[in-house]
């Protein structure tokens, strides 16, 4: 689509060391990086932030959090983003074709978050500094594009004018203009609000940018295909639930909207393509959405944690991070393949979450919600052979 | 066909005869040659793929990278096959007592013959098993390192599986040997 097919293929066994065994072997050291059971335990006894601090200075993050003074949990959350963002900048540099597009790749899903963030910031008026800081450092564009890209007004003119001057130049721009193309086809979608218009443009994005990492992956094919492949797929499907389940409540729901723009907005890719997203696409409240998850076995369970309502206290978010989870550390399985360098950001990402999570509990005092959170490698997660959990 | 044969004494009348006018002593510096060389081959496909997932897994975990040169020892030992099988077929290669033009009616074409493609075919099977060998040991050793920086109890684990991919080097050597051993070159007519 976007990206064309890649020129040679990451290899098989017998030759894929030849240009990324040293970037792979390094991804799998980090692997080590990962916070253990035990530190995970004693981060949830700790009283105060700063138990918090001398917990973490003991493992990889000490370095990242060894100049700040007090620990809060948003300083938290930007030492450990900044760690992920320079790890995964030495991994590119050592990258060659076509592990490098690959990793291009993972940074564009930030870049779409941070235009679509900015987009939104600048509708409630918010400063633009204060929201560039805001933005993920992965998904960064040069200082003029970052500070240009706020200036359009929101609307389909002002889209149009956005792409043709600031994002054309850079690597979403492709997704943009396939957008435009498609908004342009459906012609004036009148009183739609500004903000559903927002979600959907990030939602088209995204959908572009999972279809198109698709396709490459596809042609890099082999162990790669296979894995990440199965990776992404997932990933379109958790979108697509996740999609119809928000626009309940919203003009997307209605009648009209589902037809010609919800349903446009499922990804062409996953295992729910194309009879369940078609299936999706006519739904209109919860209990139609539970009748047809029921037929994807993988996703019924998931559905029934949200269907109970959250009993043991769990939302349908936590139940999608857990699948998450055991699907990206399964990719730390096979050897040869650049799943694992997806799986690691993702991981990290999910390892951030919990510490953002343990340390706001600490400070709000929330001791009982503390463990409410997905470690990554534990050796007592449910999917792993010897739990005392075994057999959910 | 008939009439496309070539009637001079000097034409080759087929694959048959280009093949056995290819001078013994040729093939099996040949054999020599492949032997050698494959081994070589697949040492060093080995070596580079233990030894790029070696210094990747030793960034964040050091202490593996003195260990772990053992998987990069059981490349090397595949070459090491092919020196020792390109030796022992290098002394069976004796010049004639008499440098001679021609050959004498009675020299000892089937001994000669038969030393020729033995050591030809001695060469490929050493040659042949050690690329095979070299590689399954390199895939393993790669594994190996991943696999002990994460986790030190793996290593002798794995290590044993390098042994056995190792087996099947020697597994070639064995047989080439045993190939070779009736191959002598005639030195005098019968």
């Amino acid at each position: 689509m976007a990206t064309p097919a890649p020129k040679s293929t990451p290899g098989n066994m017998a030759n894929f060391n030849i240009l990324h065994g040293f970037p792979e072997a390094l991804v799998r050291g980090m692997r080590s990086s990962f916070l253990a059971d035990a530190d995970y335990h004693h981060l949830t006894q700790c009283e105060t932030l700063d138990d918090v601090r001398l917990n973490l200075s003991e493992t990889d993050y000490g370095d990242a959090l060894a100049d700040m003074n007090t620990l809060i949990p948003t300083g938290l959350q930007k030492a450990a983003v900044e760690k992920l963002v320079v790890e995964f900048q030495y991994l590119r540099t050592q990258a060659v074709e076509p592990l490098s597009t690959f990793l291009d790749f993972i940074t564009y899903e930030y870049m779409i978050e941070n235009v679509m963030l900015l987009l939104k910031g600048t509708l409630s008026g918010r400063d633009i500094n204060e929201l560039i800081a805001q933005c993920h450092p992965l998904g960064m564009f040069k200082e003029s594009t970052m500070r240009s890209i706020p200036t359009f007004e929101s609307s389909p003119r002002g889209y149009q004018d956005l792409y043709q001057t600031v994002l054309v130049d850079t690597p979403v721009g492709p997704y943009f203009s396939l957008f435009l193309q498609e908004s342009a086809g459906r012609g004036e979608v009148s009183n739609v609000l500004e903000e559903v218009e927002i979600e959907i443009i990030k939602s088209s994005l995204i959908k572009y940018w999972i279809e198109d990492f698709g396709t490459f992956v596809d042609s890099l094919g082999g162990a790669t295909a296979e894995i990440m492949g199965d990776l992404l797929k997932v990933r379109a499907d958790t979108n697509a639930i996740n999609i119809t389940l928000n626009s309940f409540g919203t003009p997307l729901n209605e009648p009209a909207m589902r037809a010609s723009d919800r349903k446009r907005l499922y990804p062409a890719l996953g295992h729910l393509y194309p009879a369940g997203t078609s299936m999706l696409g006519d739904v209109s409240d919860e209990d139609e959405l539970g009748r047809v998850l029921d037929l994807f076995p993988q996703y019924s369970s998931i559905w029934n944690v949200h269907a109970a309502g959250g009993s043991d206290g769990k939302s349908i978010d936590d139940a999608f991070y857990e699948r998450d989870v055991m699907q990206l550390e399964l990719a730390f399985e096979g050897q040869m393949h650049y799943g694992a360098f997806y799986a690691y950001v993702k991981l990290k990402e999910q390892e951030i979450r919990n510490l953002v999570w343990i340390s706001e509990c600490i400070l709000q005092q929330q001791k009982e919600e503390i463990h409410k959170f997905v470690p990554v490698f534990s050796f007592n997660a449910p999917w792993r052979a010897g739990s005392k959990k075994q057999g959910r | 066909m008939s009439s496309n044969t070539c009637q001079s004494a000097y034409c080759n009348q087929g694959w048959s005869e280009v093949l056995t006018h290819m001078s013994p002593y040729g093939y099996a510096n040949f054999g020599i040659a492949f032997g050698l060389g494959l081994s070589v081959v697949g040492a060093a496909w080995g070596i580079w793929l233990t030894g790029s997932s070696l210094v990747g897994a030793a960034v964040k975990a050091p202490r593996i990278r003195s260990k772990n040169l053992i998987s990069v020892i059981f490349c090397e030992a595949t070459a090491i096959y092919g020196v020792i099988m390109a030796i022992i077929l290098a002394n069976k290669v004796k010049k004639p007592e008499e440098a001679l033009s021609t050959l004498s009616e009675d020299w000892d074409w089937a001994g000669y013959y038969y030393a020729g493609y033995g050591m030809f075919s001695s060469g490929l099977s050493v040659g042949l098993t050690n690329i095979a060998s070299g590689v399954s040991v390199g895939i393993a050793g790669s594994s190996c390192a991943i696999g002990d920086a994460q986790d030190a109890s793996l290593f002798v684990k794995i290590l044993i599986v390098e042994i056995f991919a190792s087996a099947l080097g020697i597994f070639g050597i064995i047989v080439g040997i045993i190939q070779s051993n009736s191959c002598t070159f005639p030195v005098t007519a019968i």
